[in-house]
């Protein structure tokens, strides 16, 4: 920065300055290029190569479009998990919504150890994942997991286990997700609702209006950017579930829960036909990059309503000169 | 502000006593696997009262734990100080400059985070394949630093956004220079929220797995990629999971319980305050 500073010695205040932003943002270009660009980059280049283990040693031949070809054109799987990966999200999201903010309008009032209620209630957000599948799997196993006995008792899966059918295994992997994530919403609600001015639902318990009129007209507008917030965050996360699915179902029986996160690990890394795979990884970059385009817009937009302060960004720190 | 109090107590906390059992349950669970020996981990029906033992916390020291132990701290700490090093620096350059290009570069940043983390795994292999850095610390450190960056970006600009500006422009008043602000001024009127934001950075990276999966193997291991080597074929030692388990989330309870004020905003990269 010295040598820069020197280089430039007509401006020096100006100098000054902008030798400072290059020091503030170079780390950040140059890591993202190390760590990210560049292995786009490669894996680019290998998406248009036959790349499998089996040719791994020397690179593949290029074979140019046509690991996307097939992929787009003719890989029922890959459609299979992009649908079961729409169906995951459409399901669980709602419901996650639904329950977190029942549980938040609940939670929120005055009462001793609030504080470690909340903390307890977040255990399931903030384990791994990891450990969320391995709970369950232990939770669920056949025969003698707790809670199969329990529900044998109640004449439920006496002859077939939960991970053996194809919709009871997805509907367990879509429970253990609102097991999992509800409390998150929860969180996002309550801080919206505890934030909220008083006044409204003051005058409207005034005018006579009912719990469910105050929430329908008073409560729910004031919380809509949380909202709109809280479901695109959990709509990503949702789309790139793994680490449960690895745990508890690694995508079967047979192809019955597999998404595109699975579909993707196992095209890569336990059949490593890895040219096919840097095509499947991506058309998901591909298109997380439109959807990052929506997110960024709307949430840009919904924190300059939620936050009550209006951010005022003055483009340059004012320094004489 | 001044919460509505409970009125009703016994409507108020039966539902909440409910709720408690709900999230807190399996975890309960699991803990009392952990000291369960052998032959009363599985059985059926149940066993609610047995006799503790510390055995599988014994046991799963003696498959390495500890070393493992160690590789998911070295991979979090270091990651977390890259990760906020580079992080910090980028956000105050977002708060306080118009960077040429800055609207990209901030949304490319975000961009790494949406995706599945699979999509990005992928060319990392490939690349740090070819770097020799697969089974290395480093390759797994880079990656976890790479996809938090966007947490530390985010909320660490809205705490630099929120410091009055006011302050800096006195200080420049003075003939400090940029550097001087920086450092002198306004980092240490965030360190709280820095703070905050390197438990959230600690505890992803604790958490992840898919990273971890890839890219390290044998000796490198996290405890997330441990955990599930312990389910084999031949049976699976349940109680010395649930020990392996509880020990990889205690930290994280602990912490949750210290940054609750934080946890909405470090879970929705800053765009919600707590």
């Amino acid at each position: 920065m010295a040598a820069q500073g020197t280089q430039k010695k007509k401006l020096i205040d100006w100098s000054s300055q902008t030798t400072f932003m290059v020091v503030c943002m170079a780390p950040i270009i140059i890591f993202l290029l190390v760590v990210a660009v560049a292995p786009l980059t490669y894996a680019i280049v290998d998406s248009f190569r036959e790349l499998s283990l089996t040719v791994f040693t020397k690179r593949g031949a290029f074979i140019g479009l046509e690991n996307y070809g097939d992929l787009i054109g003719e890989d029922e799987k890959f459609y299979t998990s992009l649908w079961h990966t729409v169906m995951f999200m459409a399901v669980v999201v709602p419901i996650e919504f639904v329950c977190g903010l029942a549980i938040a309008l609940w939670i929120n009032r005055q009462f001793a150890g609030r504080r470690l209620v909340l903390t307890i209630l977040m255990i399931p957000t903030m384990i791994a994942p990891v450990v969320v599948g391995m709970i369950w799997r232990f939770f669920l196993m056949p025969s003698f997991g707790v809670l199969t006995i329990y529900m044998n008792d109640l004449g439920l899966f006496r002859e077939t286990s939960i991970f053996s059918g194809p919709a009871t295994a997805f509907g367990a992997l879509m429970l253990i997700d609102i097991w999992e994530w509800t409390p998150f919403i929860m969180l996002i609600m309550l801080a919206g609702l505890t934030a909220m001015p008083k006044n409204p639902i003051e005058a409207a318990q005034l005018d006579g209006a009912s719990k469910w009129q105050i929430l329908w007209h008073v409560q729910l507008p004031l919380l809509k950017p949380l909202i709109i917030i809280a479901l695109m965050l959990r709509t990503i996360d949702a789309s790139k579930v793994f680490d449960t699915i690895y745990i508890l179902t690694g995508g079967g029986p047979g192809d019955a829960t597999e998404v595109i996160s699975s579909f993707a690990y196992r095209t890569n890394f336990v059949k490593w036909d890895l040219g096919y795979g840097a095509a499947v990884c991506l058309v998901l970059a591909f298109v997380s990059l439109v959807v990052a385009g929506l997110f960024y817009k709307v949430v840009t937009r919904q924190r300059a309503i939620a936050t009550t302060r209006t951010a005022v960004r003055e483009k340059e720190p004012a320094v004489a000169g | 502000m001044k919460l509505r109090r409970v009125n009703n107590p016994v409507q108020f906390f039966l539902p909440l006593l409910l709720l408690l059992v709900v999230a807190l349950g399996p975890y309960v669970w699991i803990v009392m696997a952990s000291f369960k020996r052998k032959g009363d981990v599985i059985t059926a029906p149940p066993k609610w009262i047995f006799e503790p033992t510390v055995m599988n916390y014994v046991e799963i020291f003696g498959k390495g734990f500890d070393r493992f132990l160690i590789n998911s701290s070295i991979i979090g700490f270091s990651s977390t100080a890259v990760c906020v090093l580079v992080g910090t620096m980028a956000a105050y350059g977002f708060s306080r400059f118009k960077i040429p290009a800055g609207d990209h570069l901030f949304f490319y940043i975000l961009a790494t985070r949406l995706g599945p983390p699979v999509a990005y795994a992928l060319p990392m292999y490939l690349i740090f394949n070819e770097l020799g850095l697969i089974n290395t610390h480093i390759g797994v450190i880079l990656a976890h630093a790479t996809f938090n960056l966007v947490l530390v970006v985010w909320m660490m600009r809205s705490f630099f956004d929120d410091i009055p500006r006011e302050v800096e422009e006195a200080a420049y008043l003075d003939g400090c220079s940029h550097f001087k602000v920086f450092f002198k001024i306004a980092l240490p009127m965030t360190y709280p929220g820095l703070a905050a934001v390197s438990i959230f950075v600690l505890i992803f990276s604790w958490n992840e797995f898919l990273f971890a999966l890839i890219l390290t193997g044998g000796d490198t291991r996290t405890l997330t990629v441990m955990i599930p080597s312990l389910v084999l074929h031949t049976g699976t030692l349940w109680g010395q999971v649930a020990a392996a388990s509880v020990l990889q989330s205690i930290p994280i309870l602990v912490f949750i319980f210290f940054i609750q004020r934080q946890l909405v905003q470090g879970l929705t990269f800053g765009a919600v305050k707590g």
